[in-house]
């Protein structure tokens, strides 16, 4: 089991809560999170990601009980078992393409040690998503919005951490650019090793999923 | 570090500047100090009428005020004569000619012992010491005032007014030389030959003018008439320094006449600590800048707060550990302080290799090429240090607050 939540409640600034639903996710499984907008889809991802503290429920990823987890120690977790990209991408706009991809296994060993040549290995999977190879040395700034998204996505996979997390990773793609990103990125991640969790509203990416759970409260 | 710059490099410059603003206050201040505690040297001691060392050091090296007592030439003489003496120039103080001070003494002697600024000769820009019994050399700022040149010639005033019936217009001195600019009290003075300056008193009785002197042929006076009766101190060299305490022991228990002695250097120092109002305000100037520098790195900081703590907060989403962004940040602080540190040390060592000569001949201050003293290192560790800890603040802030509030 690399994931398991129980009984996940969030009480937002608002007044308003959300409950979520337990979720197991083993090696292998792909799941995707849809629903509405304003749902909680990314709320749900954020408290997975221990981006977000949890208040009531437990998340266990891969042992680690995150309630008792003090914050530093949930993000040497994170560094090691979850790769993920987020809705903003996060990427440090003047460093350049093999920079940001290699700041996914910076900060943990057990990652970098799945890696033993890093550049070729970063220059595999920006390959395999589509990415051409010269754009290794290129600054961020440089890129489009699509090529960022795939860039995050490299670093999100390097390292293959159980737990590959994104959130609406194609939210600015077209539906044919869409399918071949879903495309790509299923067929990069290693389902012998890794599980793959994505929150979308994108109705046209559930064929590629076999766990799909729509969030409506 | 690199994606931001222009911002560092103007940052690094302000601090720079800055930086070096307080080095040159520091220095500045330490070769006022210096220069001023240095405006005679080469003296080991002066020896006068028995009096504070302070007001001795006023009216012999500032030529301010008026000595109450003179000493007697024959004193003067068998000090002279001393063994541990290896020179002695006599001054004799109290004329003056269009305000400046005149200062009789016996030329060129003066000029050949007589150091300032540490161990700078007293040059001349025109003309040299005559030893003639008219001669007169006019410093430079007197020079330049009275629009004296070599070859004009002065009538010396009793006492330090302009009366015209107190002038000694019977006798002129001729002009023989002027001298380069020091930056010391010698700028203002005129110098007159000791045995002329005996001559224009010799028909003055309790500062009367009894009989004139345009009538004397000078030749036809006996050697002795013009020997000075009294004088109001004298400039002694040593031919050991370690001869200087004894020496002012034996000479302030001289048994004939009233006199003491004093270390100059000493006696400037001590007048130095009065003027301590100075020495305040270069402080109060320095600190003031050094607030000033400290502002410029808070100020910095906190402008480059937001996308610092974005860059550190997808760090920290990546793993990294507090630690990790202390180290990051510390180090940029370090290669700015570091910069500005060493940019101003060489800014201020080569602008005072450059500037030294002409510090020295306008202002008498005497730059030292030094390193760093251990006041500024200490001064530069305040600002590093307050540049280490302010650029702090946005690692803290990003450990502080949740997570995704710096990812949203």
């Amino acid at each position: 089991m690399i994931l398991e939540t129980n009984r996940l409640e969030y009480l937002y600034s608002s007044g308003q809560t959300i409950r979520f639903p337990d979720l197991k996710i083993r090696v292998g499984d792909r799941v995707l999170v849809t629903g509405r907008s304003g749902c909680g889809k990314t709320t749900f991802l954020n408290l997975i990601a221990g981006v977000l503290k949890i208040q009531k429920g437990e998340i266990d990823l891969i042992g680690n009980r995150f309630s008792s987890l003090r914050p530093t120690s949930l993000d040497q977790i994170r560094a090691d078992h979850i790769g993920y990209v987020f809705q903003t991408l996060n990427l440090i706009p003047f460093l350049t393409v093999l920079e940001n991809v290699r700041l996914g296994i910076q900060f943990s060993h057990q990652r970098t040690s799945k890696v033993p040549e890093i550049e070729p290995e970063i220059s595999r999977i920006l390959s395999a998503l589509g990415l051409p190879k010269n754009i290794l040395n290129r600054p961020i700034s440089n890129l489009s919005i699509g090529q960022q998204q795939r860039v995050a996505c490299a670093r999100a996979l390097l390292g293959k951490p159980e737990l590959f997390l994104a959130d609406e990773p194609t939210s600015s793609l077209d539906p044919k650019s869409t399918t071949e990103f879903v495309q790509e990125l299923i067929n990069t991640f290693d389902p012998s090793k890794q599980a793959i969790l994505i929150v979308s509203h994108d109705p046209s990416m559930v064929p590629f999923f076999n766990t799909v759970i729509e969030l409506d409260n | 570090m690199r994606s931001r710059a222009l911002p560092l490099a103007l940052v690094t410059f302000t601090l720079m500047a800055s930086m070096v603003l307080v080095l040159s206050i520091d220095r500045i201040q330490k070769a006022t100090e210096a220069g001023f505690s240095q405006s005679v040297s080469g003296v080991d001691l002066i020896i006068g009428p028995k009096s504070g060392s302070i007001e001795m050091v006023l009216y012999t090296v500032f030529h301010l005020g008026q000595p109450i007592n003179n000493v007697t030439m024959k004193t003067v003489n068998e000090i002279e004569s001393s063994p541990d003496i290896d020179w002695l120039v006599p001054i004799a103080l109290g004329d003056s000619h269009k305000g400046f001070r005149v200062v009789a003494t016996n030329l060129p002697d003066y000029f050949e012992h007589m150091r300032y600024g540490g161990d700078l000769p007293i040059l001349f820009s025109e003309g040299d010491a005559s030893s003639k019994i008219s001669a007169a050399i006019v410093g430079s700022t007197a020079a330049e005032k009275l629009g004296y040149k070599v070859g004009a010639e002065l009538f010396i005033t009793h006492g330090s007014g302009n009366a015209i019936e107190k002038s000694h217009d019977d006798f002129a001195f001729q002009i023989s030389g002027v001298l380069a600019q020091t930056g010391t009290p010698i700028d203002q003075a005129i110098f007159v030959n000791l045995r002329g300056y005996e001559l224009v008193h010799l028909g003055w009785q309790s500062g009367t003018k009894v009989f004139g002197v345009n009538n004397v042929n000078i030749e036809s006076l006996p050697d002795h008439a013009l020997n000075p009766k009294t004088v109001t101190a004298a400039f002694v060299g040593l031919k050991s320094k370690f001869k200087i305490f004894p020496f002012i022991r034996e000479i302030n228990k001289f048994p004939k006449e009233p006199i003491s002695a004093i270390i100059p250097g000493v006696a400037l120092a001590e007048l130095w600590s009065i003027v301590g109002l100075v020495e305040s305000a270069f402080n109060l100037l320095s600190w003031m800048i050094i607030l000033i520098c400290l502002i410029a790195i808070v100020t910095l900081t906190i402008a480059s707060l937001d996308s610092r703590k974005r860059e550190m907060t997808i760090l920290r989403a990546n793993g990294a550990s507090l630690f990790y962004l202390a180290r990051l940040v510390i180090f940029e602080s370090l290669v700015i302080g570091l910069t500005a540190v060493s940019g101003a040390v060489l800014f201020v060592t080569i602008a005072t290799f450059f500037a030294e000569h002409q510090l020295s001949s306008m202002l008498g201050i005497k730059l030292q090429t030094s390193f760093l003293s251990l006041d500024e290192l200490i001064v530069f560790g305040i600002i590093l240090g307050a540049g280490l800890l302010s650029s702090l603040i946005p690692a803290a802030f990003v450990y502080r607050r949740n997570l995704h509030q710096g990812l949203s």
